[in-house]
Parts: C-alpha cells; structure tokens; sequence
C-alpha cells in the first residue's frame, strides 16, 4: 500500500491512546448498575447526538451501503432522507422524549427492560432479550467485517488478524466502563468520523471537476450499466431503478424502507433516550444529530455512486469491475486508489472509529440483553444473583459469536445484513414500543402477540419466500421441495413490508379484544 | 438539474439537504426548551 506505515502506526496508536483514555474515564464514572446502563442519565446532548449517530453509522452505512450506492446509484439518497427525517427527527422530538419520560418514571435502564415494565411482562422483556442476544451477534458480525476489510485493504494485515485485534480492544472498554465509556468514546470516533466524510467529499466532488460537472459525468455513464443490472431495472447511476423491477423492489423496500423505518426500533439507539437528564437535551442533539447524518450517508452514498466517474476515466472500467465484483470492496478501493495518503490515514481512522462506536454498542446491548434483561429479569424473577457477573461473561460469549460470523458469512453481506437486522427489529419491538409511548390502550396481551407475530412472520418470510435469503439457506428447498414458497415479484419484497403492518394489526386487534391495562399503573407510567 | 436528469433522484439530494437544515433550525429554536419540565 502507499500508505507510510510508521506514520499510520503512530496516527493509530495516538488514537488508541486517547480511546483508552475515555475508556478509563468511563470505568471511573461507573458506580452504580445504573451508571453502566445509562450513564447516570446526565448525558451531555452533544455526546447523545453523537453517540447516536456515530452507533448508528456504523462502517456498513459507510462501506456496504455506500458500496451498494456504487452498484446501484444515487438511489440510495432516499435512504439518507429517512435516516434524517425518521432516525433524527421523528426519533428524538417524537419517540426519545417519551422513552426518556416512561424510562425514568420506570426506572427501565436497557429498552427491553422499558417495554417489560410499560406492560408489566418479564416475558416480554426476557423474550426481547433473548432476540436480541441471538440476532444482534449478526449485525455485530458484519460491523467487524466492514472494519477488518478496511485494515486488511490498507495496512496488509491478514483480515482474521484485523478482526481479533479490533474485537479484543473494543470489548476491553465496553466490559469495564460499561455505556460511559461506550458514549464518550463515541463522541471521540463521531468527531473522526464528520471531519473524515467532510474531506471525501470535498476531496471528490474537486477530483471530478466540481458538483454539477461530477453529476453530469455518471448520469453520462447511463449506457456502461452491465447486461445484468439492465434486465432487473438498472437504469444509470442518477436514476430510479425501473418501478416494480427487482432492484426496484430491493432498494426501496429492503435498503430504504427497512433500514429507514427500522432504526426507530434498534435497541441499542433506543437506550440512549434514556441516557439524558430532560427534553432540552433531546432537542439540542437534534441540531447535532442532522447534519452529522447528512455528513454520513448522504456523503457515503454520493461518493459511493461519483466513484463510478473516477474509476471510468482512469481505470476504463465501472466500479463493481475495479472492486472485483465485491461491492463491499468499491469504497476501500476507491479510497486506496484515489485519495492522496494522509487522507487514507484520516479515513482508516474515520472507518476504524465508525466500527468500533457501532461495535461498542452492540456488545453493551447484546450483553446487557442477556445478563440483565433475560438472565437476570426473566430466568431469575428480578433477584440480582450473578446479574453483573453473568452480563459480563455475556459480552465475551456474544462477541465470540460475532468474531464466528465475522469468519464465516459470505461476501457482499454488509448491507443485506444490516437490513436483516433492522427489519427484525422493526417488526418484533416497533409496534409494541409506539404502542408503549403513545396507545394507553394497548394491552400487554396485545403487546406479546405483536411481538411473537412481528419476529416470527419476519423469520418466516426471510427463509421461505425473500429469495435472496431464502435460496442460500436451503431450508425451504430442504422442507417443501422448492426454492421459495411464493413466486414473482414476492420473492424480492422485504420482510419488513409484510412483517411489521402484520405486527401492527395484531397489536391493535388483540389490544382491544382483551382487558386494558389498569389506570393505576398507566398513571405510574405517564404521569397524572 | 445539478447534473441529474431523473427528478426522483435530484429530489432526493436536494430533500437531504433540506431535511439537515429543518434539524439545525429546530435544535436552534427549541435550543433552552423542555429543561426539567414534566408535560405530561
């Protein structure tokens, strides 16, 4: 690589340093159970904001979807609209300041716990966290991957390498300084993470001769799309994909729609509202949190699509062909290829921080969802036992899986997996926690049902008709004999389209088919 | 406009300006609102 390795040694190690540094701050500032959940809840709206945009901006929004851009287009800014609108927005002003209400009335400190209490149901809170601890471990494992292709691209370090040395630093401060440490390191890794998207854009936009100049060259490249994107709806790289075409459907349903709806019901996001001492706070980490999205997938999803322009007039070939067929390899290579070497350190910093913040939360999650939300409230009935002890092993265990994943999941995965996991999450949590902050109504009878509904339809749909699951898992061929159960434009619409208005309706009809939830206890939770 | 022919596309570009625009304003006006209040 061009990159001089001393220089990007020290950058790293500097780096490392500083993380370490909030790390410990992080374990000095963590007292009590509720300092390692959340923070004390006396966050400072700058850290929220970033924190949660650095968590959930991880290095798959920036190299899988980003790379997906690259295939598909400028399509994907559709995706950004939502992830500003719906994942800043609507998430802080009209979900977080409930979440932080209901949280703290009843003293809920992980989200699972949240929704148990609002509907008074251990089950919910154990079976949420049981969820969570079998599925986030995918989402976990693509993160790694994302982090540890970029460190194996850039510093010629071997990828399962990469993957270890990440894991083993991450997990060190997230099982010490618990959510403080995970925050503040965050708002570090966010801080990387706006300057080094800030110079990839200027950097490309001035490479390709300006904004309009840039734009006009890829709408140009219209007739380079390959034979094979052209019959599913690939229409050129400044176009919608053909209406109802698979890609169409791919984009819009799976990468649009799925990852920006379901972001309002990530478990790890969801806790941060919590993290926070009143409503001011929420509302100033909206002024933060929007154009730090905006720096992110807006950026990740231009560059992504213009790397097209630069590999066409310098190389002659489209990017999906210089990354070799890999689109999660189109950002590492354009990054490598085209920017000069002090912004390719800049950048594998900016990457390993946007990896590492998403990753940090995701152990915290995943750990806290097993040792204090299964373990500890459901298996246990709320006794402390091992509580703390067993969410620490937990953390190591469900990385363990991730670091498995990491190894094992096949190529081109970061932006479907990621899909996967938001569209769970979407239909298993999202009606029963719009339910819980704004339908009194909703009964815990109702909340159960649409939770069961939402997580099993989304499964079901993913491994017997969503084909570009359900073919390579093989178990409805194993079962009933053919590839996917349905057939046509089916096979390419997403779980989340069909699992979650499922979920909805379930939690509306059994809500209101069974005994409200009592006043006295509506009263604890919303206030007189 | 800017280069796109397709108007679902450029839409989109100029929406996610806009959209960060709108956080920025809100953040800005609401700035010293909701501080210990309970509204509910």
């Amino acid at each position: 690589m061009a990159v001089s390795t001393p220089i990007l040694g020290i950058a790293i190690l500097i780096y490392l340093m500083v993380i370490f540094y909030l790390g410990w701050l992080g374990y000095k500032k963590t007292q009590q159970t509720e300092d390692y959940m959340v923070g004390g809840r006396k966050m400072h709206p700058y850290v929220l904001a970033i924190s949660y945009g650095a968590t959930f901006i991880s290095t798959s929004a920036i190299i899988g979807f980003g790379g997906a851009a690259g295939a598909l287009g400028m399509g994907l800014l559709w995706l950004a609209v939502m992830n500003i609108i719906v994942g800043i927005f609507l998430a802080f002003v009209i979900f977080g300041k409930r979440t932080r209400r209901i949280g703290l009335k009843l003293g809920a400190v992980t989200f699972p716990e949240l929704l148990g209490r609002r509907y008074q149901s251990r089950f919910i809170q154990g079976f949420s966290g049981a969820l969570i601890g079998l599925f986030m471990p995918l989402y976990a494992g693509i993160v790694l991957i994302g982090g540890a292709r970029f460190v194996e691209t850039t510093l010629n370090v071997n990828y399962d390498v990469a993957v270890l040395i990440l894991t083993v630093i991450v997990a060190a401060y997230v099982i010490t300084g618990g959510i403080i440490a995970v925050m503040y390191t965050d708002a570090l890794q966010g801080a990387l993470m706006f300057l080094g998207m800030a110079f990839l854009l200027a950097f490309t936009y001035i490479k390709l001769g300006g904004v309009v100049e840039a734009h006009q060259a890829l709408t140009n490249m219209a007739y380079l799309v390959p034979e094979g994107l052209q019959a599913g709806g690939h229409l050129g790289w400044t176009a919608m994909p053909e209406f109802g075409s698979p890609i169409w459907w791919s984009l819009v349903s799976t990468l649009v729609l799925g990852v920006g709806i379901g972001v309002l019901a990530q478990p790890q996001l969801a806790v941060r509202f919590m993290t926070v001492k009143d409503d001011k706070a929420l509302n100033r980490a909206v002024l933060v949190g929007g154009p730090f999205i905006l720096m992110m997938t807006g950026v990740a999803f231009t560059v992504g699509a213009l790397s097209n322009v630069y590999f066409f007039n310098n190389l002659d070939v489209i990017s999906i062909v210089a990354a070799g067929g890999n689109t999660d390899l189109i950002i590492p290579q354009y990054i490598n290829s085209a920017m000069p070497d002090v912004f390719v350190i800049l950048f594998m910093l900016t990457l390993l921080a946007a990896a590492m913040s998403t990753m940090s939360s995701q152990f915290h999650t995943m750990g806290t969802a097993i040792g204090h939300d299964f373990y500890r409230e459901y298996v246990k009935k709320g006794e402390l036992g091992q509580a703390i002890n067993v969410t620490k092993i937990a953390i190591p265990v469900t990385i363990l899986i991730s670091v498995v994943l990491a190894y094992i999941l096949p190529i081109s995965i970061i932006a479907t997996a990621t899909a996967i996991f938001f569209g769970l999450c979407a239909a298993s949590f999202l009606p029963m926690y719009t339910g819980a902050l704004f339908w009194k109504r909703m009964t815990r009878e109702g909340a159960i049902a649409s939770m069961l509904v939402g997580a099993f339809s989304s499964l079901f749909w993913l491994l017997f008709v969503h084909a570009k699951e359900a073919v390579p898992f093989g178990l409805s061929q194993a079962i009933f004999g053919k590839a996917t159960l349905l057939s046509g434009t089916w096979t390419v619409v997403d779980p989340i389209i069909i699992a979650t208005p499922l979920a909805f309706l379930t939690a509306i009809v059994v809500s209101l088919l069974t005994k409200p939830i009592s006043q006295e206890h509506l009263e604890k939770c919303f206030g007189k | 406009m800017l280069g796109i022919d397709d108007p679902q596309i450029w839409l989109a570009y100029v929406l996610c300006l806009l959209s960060a625009v709108g956080c920025v304003i809100y953040g800005a006006l609401k700035w010293n609102d909701g501080e210990e209040e309970e509204e509910c």
